[in-house]
């Protein structure tokens, strides 16, 4: 099965599709004319008809979150369209090529969706880091400003983060989008309620608005023809680790694990073996070299007790040490953490600690357990998925590569020095930004 | 030129409550002052009509904004899950050796510094690196001498 | 307003029925069971749900909720850690990660024995720590201002402080810095956290991490007694606790009146209590021996002294009273000298106008107000510090604030104030005949008829308006002033440190004064009585609601108290005062309070009297509230008006507490940006303030402050006239200033 960029990425290897002139030679913004002549609930209704589930990791129809928006009269604040575009999921990095390369496609989505839930004020919050996309972005607004009839009225406003991971759950962004420190919120009230400045606000992801424009344009029903039935679609996966041809396949959903590694990835190079795939981002739960003819969709991957996410798959050989991988992606939790709610602060920190004995061969089997007590104790107590994700991701290294972990108990990590992990420094253990005490005089 | 001052109060008429300028604003006054030193916390508290303190607590939170002094060039290795499945660690050590500086420290003349981050969204096209915010994909080990010296050679 | 919908919901198989939304937790207390919490604190705003103390399941969601962040709906049905095994593991594990990282230095603690962590580890926690690497550990205790210690191991990162620096006090102080478990609270580099209201924090804080440096150390839980009374410092009269051991106060702390205080209190109130320890605190009566010395000498010699003094003047009294003694003081006081001696003359502290009772609502309605207008140009904080709080609270619930420095409605806010149901004068200048030219207006904007429009006048003195009424009804004659003054009685501290009391000493034959200080009453006074505090009196006090509140002696003075002695030598003069303050309220109440308040009734939290039917205040000569001084012309830099203040952090009490220094104003002038921008003066120049002295100061720009003005507190404008002229300091080292101009 072949890679298919059918949909969001359609265009992007024949045309620089970051021109205006270039986007329009291939139908671009008629979408958005045609959304414009239709009625906002109309435009809602073909999103619903397209069953299009949100791309930013939790996969909720879109067509129903824009339906929850209060129609003026309920409710007379301004409303609000936001766009996550923070993608800091490790393994993830598609909406950077979606905003380097079709920016066009993504304001085309904007607009449209703008027209839908009647809102006049788009938010674009892209993570710092993305210098590259961001210029891309503003390029692309450039070049339409000077065209009234595109924006309608609604000003794109691009805000740049300023690097922390925790800004790509959707209410820590509006808090960081009002200023702040960006901890989530406690939900309800939902953003379509109370989310910006207190008013009704859309949260989507990039890759959700890039696929608007070819939803309106084919038909709901027509995009619900592709891909399977509980995952309409097409979808851009971001393929990492261990591979041959790492980079984002734009994909129709249902195509397999193993074909997503070996057809379009090209396997593991230097002929070494596969280990383990972490499917959808390193938030998810890992899977095991025999797991992985499993259909990339939604409900397949929820049936093998894992999950889609941000659809980063992260292949991994057979040097790896499975503690090791721990050690670093509960760091990486550690780092991210927001800091509001215990179980995830305190948590996260003890995970890696118990982590680090492990891997020094200095933990006791009680240790292991403890491990995997403290992952379900903070697992279903935390504010937001952050915390909870972390926890069930290194659980899941426990439970499926349990041997490894056992090995590690006397003697230290099996895999020493052979291991790509072996000793990599994580930003958490430099401090030169944050000093621990720092005591004013 | 305008001053900082007043390039914050453009920016805050930008959005509809202007306190949502916080980080645009602390990413100018890094930009003048290197770093967020007490006194450019201060310079963009008094343009956002905050408190130095809210200002601090907020920087503090990103990644992205230097409570401490950094150097002129700021060198990022990626040395998340994907970039070092592929060696980024071995990356770092050749920016270690080739700087003469650990990560999270800066070169003696001032120049250069060298840090680990998180996941840049390059996992593809690992082992990324961040160079004065400018990502180069598939960095090697043996890239690290040339990078380098053309960091160096741009003034 | 409908009422509210009730609903009913089963919690812990119990049924309660409270009305729709009202929240979990009050929920659960009112089926009598407890959801334990560290985070939630309803007056810090909507709950955040950090903590995860509160985790309650809930039927039909598989997740753990915080209970916090729930509110009551019809039908719900939900399991504490009483009941379900899920959520008891929820709080079990919440607590542990908090004890990760925690000293457990209980033993050194000065929050040990109250400390809500303490009670819920024991109650919910884990037996034995599992954690088997080494603790987080921070420097500790860093002060972070001289009355306020932060431990950031104990810190369980709650966020109340910093909410309440936030969202109470909004001074954006106090913050948290970092991020995860490198989070820590802060204030920015090495500055203190200066805020009137800081110290609530230390209350706030559920552990150890805040505590009061004053009380450092001081007293274990199981020492100390808490002693009902109220804050005697500004006309608020915040409900207090204060803490003694073996009969000394070592510490104060709020105790919630919602209607007056909502729990928080200033810092004067919780800090200033050693002023009662003061060095220079006078403990016998003393009697001038030469020209400026002292003598001691015993209670019966000063009483007899007294009583010369007061014979020999022959009538010829004028008394200068603080508006700091309790009404039954102020009533003695009266009986012997206007009733015994037919001595009626009174300087009185300014008193509030009774017309004002017409408009009277608690101080808690500020705070739910749609329209605030604030007249005056004294800052609200300096006069009542809790009102202040209470119109950010109406800010930040929606309301419109509105400064003026003269009762002049423009049209459309006249409008506003006569349609709105929920619309606050608050009268915060000198001047206005003590509210009752608010009064007026009150009564012109159609106020009477509207329960929800009030008008409150902010005195000077904590207890001005009970005072006067107290020396009125003592008797019922108004006389002239004597000439010359035989005898100056100067009762207070107040009254012995204000210059036109001290003004007229120079003019009278003798002065006895009544103090607690050396300081105070050396130099000019032939003959001293040692004073109390109110930390140390039985009695009441009338607020500016006209809330008649309780003072409960919280420790006993090292002198006898006034009401003892007064009515021992009214006894002389043939006058009969009981020395009781129960009594003597009793007497007073009958004739100002309708006969129906008695000592018992007023209670722990007082209530507010009903409203009066509006009476137009008499006519008298109210003194003209100097203009604003026109704004000069772009070029032309002329003179400024001198707008004196008296700070919060002043007076006889706050200078005998070294702790409190840093809270005193800096020897400044503010000024506003354009008349600071004519001047070329920037933040934090040095300054020449001219009239007919000279005075160099630091200039700060306010850009509040209208153009006109200079403001210098009190203490720092010493003799300037009222007008003055400012200018920047010529600085050696740069050339003479007039160029750039
Ligand atoms: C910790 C965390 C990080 C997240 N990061 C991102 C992100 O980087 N980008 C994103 O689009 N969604 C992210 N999400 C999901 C968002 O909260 C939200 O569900 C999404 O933006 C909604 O958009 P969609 O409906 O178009 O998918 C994250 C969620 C969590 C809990
Ligand atoms: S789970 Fe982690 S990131 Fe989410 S609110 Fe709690 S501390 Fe913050
Ligand atoms: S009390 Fe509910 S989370 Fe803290």
């Amino acid at each position: 099965m072949a890679e298919q960029r059918l949909v969001v990425l359609q265009g992007a290897d024949e045309r620089d599709l970051t021109k205006l002139a270039e986007y329009r030679a291939i139908g671009g913004y008629d979408a958005l004319a045609k959304a414009r002549a239709l009625t906002p609930q109309a435009v809602i209704d073909e999103l619903l008809a397209s069953n299009l589930r949100g791309r930013g990791g939790a996969f909720f129809a879109t067509g129903r979150k824009w339906s929850f928006i209060p129609k003026p009269d309920q409710n007379p604040n301004p409303h609000y369209l936001v766009v996550n575009a923070d993608e800091s999921e490790p393994g993830s990095f598609k909406d950077n090529e979606i905003l380097s390369r079709v920016p066009h496609r993504f304001i085309e989505g904007c607009l449209i969706t703008a027209h839908a839930v009647e809102s006049k004020h788009v938010f674009v919050y892209i993570r710092g880091e993305y210098l590259g996309p961001f210029e891309a972005v503003r390029d692309a607004l450039e070049e339409i400003r000077e065209d009234d009839q595109l924006l309608g009225g609604v000003t794109i406003v691009v805000h740049r983060g300023a690097g922390a991971y925790i800004c790509g759950e959707e209410t820590a962004l509006l808090e960081s989008l009002e200023g702040k420190r960006g901890q989530p919120r406690s939900k309800p009230p939902f953003p379509a309620i109370s989310g910006l400045y207190a008013s009704p606000t859309v949260v989507n992801n990039v890759e959700t608005l890039a696929t608007v424009p070819p939803i309106v344009a084919m038909g709901g029903a027509a995009y619900a023809k592709l891909g399977v039935e509980s995952s309409t679609g097409t979808r851009v996966v971001s393929l990492s680790g261990n591979l041959v041809r790492g980079g984002n396949y734009e994909v129709a959903h249902g195509i397999t694990l193993r074909e997503l590694i070996y057809d379009l990835g090209g396997g593991v190079p230097d002929g070494r073996e596969l280990k383990a795939v972490i499917p959808g981002g390193s938030s998810t739960v890992i899977l095991t070299a025999e797991e992985i003819d499993v259909p990339y969709d939604y409900d397949a991957l929820a049936e093998v007790g894992t999950a889609m996410g941000s659809a980063g798959v992260i292949a991994i050989d057979d040097r790896c040490c499975m503690v090791q991988l721990g050690i670093r992606v509960s760091e990486f939790y550690e780092h991210e953490s927001c800091g509001k709610c215990t179980p995830c602060r305190e948590g996260t920190r003890w995970m890696t600690a118990i982590l680090r004995k492990l891997e020094a061969g200095e933990a006791s089997d009680s240790e292991l357990d403890l491990l995997l007590d403290v992952c379900d104790r903070i697992n279903g107590k935390c504010l937001c998925p952050l915390g909870e994700t972390a926890a069930m991701a290194v659980a899941s290294y426990v439970l499926k590569f349990r041997d490894e972990f056992l090995a590690h108990l006397d003697g230290g990590c099996p895999f020493g020095s052979q291991s790509p992990l072996d000793g990599v420094v994580a930003p958490v253990n430099q401090h030169t930004q944050s000093p621990v005490a720092e005591v004013p005089a | 030129m305008s001053t900082l001052y007043e390039e914050i109060r453009e920016l805050m008429a930008v959005y509809p409550e202007p306190r949502s300028a916080t980080l645009p604003a602390l990413r100018l006054a890094q930009e003048k002052h290197g770093w967020l030193s007490p006194e450019a916390l201060r310079e963009a508290a008094e343009g956002l009509g905050e408190t130095p303190a809210y200002c601090m607590a907020v920087a503090s939170f990103y990644d992205m904004f230097h409570l401490a002094p950094v150097g002129r060039h700021l060198v990022e290795v990626c040395t998340n899950v994907s970039c070092a499945l592929v060696g980024a660690q071995q990356v770092l050590e050749a920016f270690e050796r080739e700087l003469g500086v650990r990560p999270g420290e800066t070169t003696a003349d001032g120049e250069v510094t060298l840090r680990t981050v998180e996941c840049l969204g390059g996992c593809g096209w690992a082992t990324i690196v961040a160079l004065d915010h400018r990502y180069r994909t598939h960095v090697q080990p043996a890239d690290v001498g040339a990078i380098v010296e053309e960091l160096r050679a741009d003034g | 307003m409908s009422a509210p919908e009730n609903v009913t919901l089963t919690i812990d198989g119990r049924v309660v029925e409270v009305p729709k939304g009202t929240g979990l937790v009050e929920t659960a207390a009112v089926a009598g069971i407890e959801i334990p919490v560290f985070c939630y604190e309803p007056r810090l705003g909507p709950p955040v749900g950090a903590c995860r103390m509160c985790l309650v399941e809930v039927e039909g969601i598989p997740k753990l909720q915080a209970g916090c962040t729930l509110t009551a709906q019809e039908g719900m049905v939900v399991g504490t850690g009483a009941t379900s095994e899920k959520a008891a593991e929820g709080q079990n594990a919440t607590l542990e990660f908090i004890l990760v990282n925690h000293p457990l230095d209980c033993p050194v603690c000065d929050k040990g024995g109250e400390c809500p962590l303490q009670d819920l580890t024991f109650r919910y926690g884990p037996g034995q720590t599992r954690m088997t690497f080494p603790k987080r550990t921070l420097d500790k205790p860093i002060p972070i201002s001289p009355t306020i210690a932060l431990d950031r191991e104990r810190c369980i990162l709650c966020y109340r402080c910093t909410r309440f620096s936030e969202s109470v006090a909004e001074d954006g102080q106090l913050v948290a810095r970092n991020r995860g478990s490198m989070s820590m609270i802060a204030t920015f580099e090495d500055e203190p956290y200066r805020d009137l209201f800081s110290g609530n924090v230390i209350e706030l804080c559920p552990v150890g991490a805040l505590t009061s440096t004053q009380y450092r150390f001081e007293a274990r839980p199981w020492e100390i007694q808490n002693v009902p009374t109220i804050c005697g410092l500004c006309p608020v009269g915040c409900n207090i606790s204060a803490t003694t051991r073996e009969g000394k106060v070592k510490r104060i702390l709020s105790r919630n009146h919602p209607e007056v205080d909502q729990g928080w209190l200033c810092d004067k109130g919780r800090f200033a209590y050693p002023h009662l320890y003061a060095e220079d605190r006078i403990a016998t009566p003393l009697e001038r021996v030469r020209r400026r010395g002292f003598g001691e000498i015993s209670w019966d010699d000063g009483l007899d002294r007294a009583e010369a003094l007061l014979r020999g003047a022959g009538g010829r009294i004028v008394t200068a009273l603080s508006g700091s003694e309790t009404i039954e003081e102020a009533y003695a006081l009266g009986r012997l000298l206007r009733v015994g001696l037919g001595a009626h003359s009174a300087v009185l502290p300014e008193a509030t106008s009774s017309a004002l009772d017409a408009f009277r609502a608690p101080l808690s309605s500020i705070g739910h107000a749609e329209v605030v207008v604030v007249i005056g140009e004294e800052r609200v904080a300096d006069r009542a510090p809790i009102v202040g709080l209470w119109i950010k609270q109406a800010r930040r619930n929606g309301g419109d604030v509105v400064e003026l420095a003269e009762p002049k409605l423009d049209a459309e806010l006249e409008q506003r104030l006569r349609s709105s149901d929920r619309a606050v004068l608050i009268w915060s200048g000198r001047a206005g005949g003590g509210g009752a030219r608010l009064a007026e207006l009150a009564h012109s904007l159609g106020f009477d008829g509207k329960p929800g429009c009030s008008a409150f006048h902010l005195p000077a003195t904590p207890n001005g308006r009970g005072v006067a009424e107290a020396w009125a009804a003592a008797a019922d004659r108004d006389e002239a002033n004597p000439e010359p003054i035989g005898l100056l009685i100067v009762s207070g501290d107040e009254a012995a440190a204000d210059p036109a009391v001290r003004a007229l000493a120079e003019k009278a034959e003798h002065v006895l004064a009544i103090t607690m200080y050396h300081g105070l009453a050396v130099g000019w006074a032939d003959l001293v009585l040692p004073a109390t505090s109110y930390l140390e009196r039985d009695g009441s006090f009338v607020n500016l609601e006209g809330r008649v509140q309780r003072l409960r002696r919280s420790v006993i003075p090292p002198v006898p108290d006034e009401l003892g002695w007064i009515s021992k030598l009214a006894a002389r003069f043939g006058v009969e005062i009981s020395p009781h303050a129960s009594l003597v309220f009793a007497e007073l109440a009958e004739t100002v309070y309708g006969g129906e308040a008695s000592f018992g009734d007023v209670g722990e939290r007082a209530p507010l009297p009903a409203r009066a039917a509006y009476e137009p205040p008499e006519p008298r000569p109210v003194a003209p509230i100097p203009p604003p001084a026109a704004a000069p012309a772009e070029h032309f830099l002329g003179t400024l008006r001198l707008l004196r203040y008296r700070p919060l952090f002043s007076g006889p009490t706050v200078e005998r507490v070294p702790e409190l220094r840093f809270q005193r104003p800096a020897a400044e002038v503010e000024l506003a940006a354009a008349d600071a921008e004519r001047r070329q003066i920037r933040n934090g120049d040095s300054v020449t303030v001219r009239s007919e002295s000279i005075l160099t100061l630091r200039a700060r720009i306010d850009r509040r402050l209208p153009p006109g003005v200079a403001r210098i507190a009190e203490e720092h404008a010493r003799d300037l006239g009222t007008t003055v002229e400012v200018s920047r300091s010529s600085n050696p080292f740069t050339s003479a200033g007039g160029e750039r101009a």
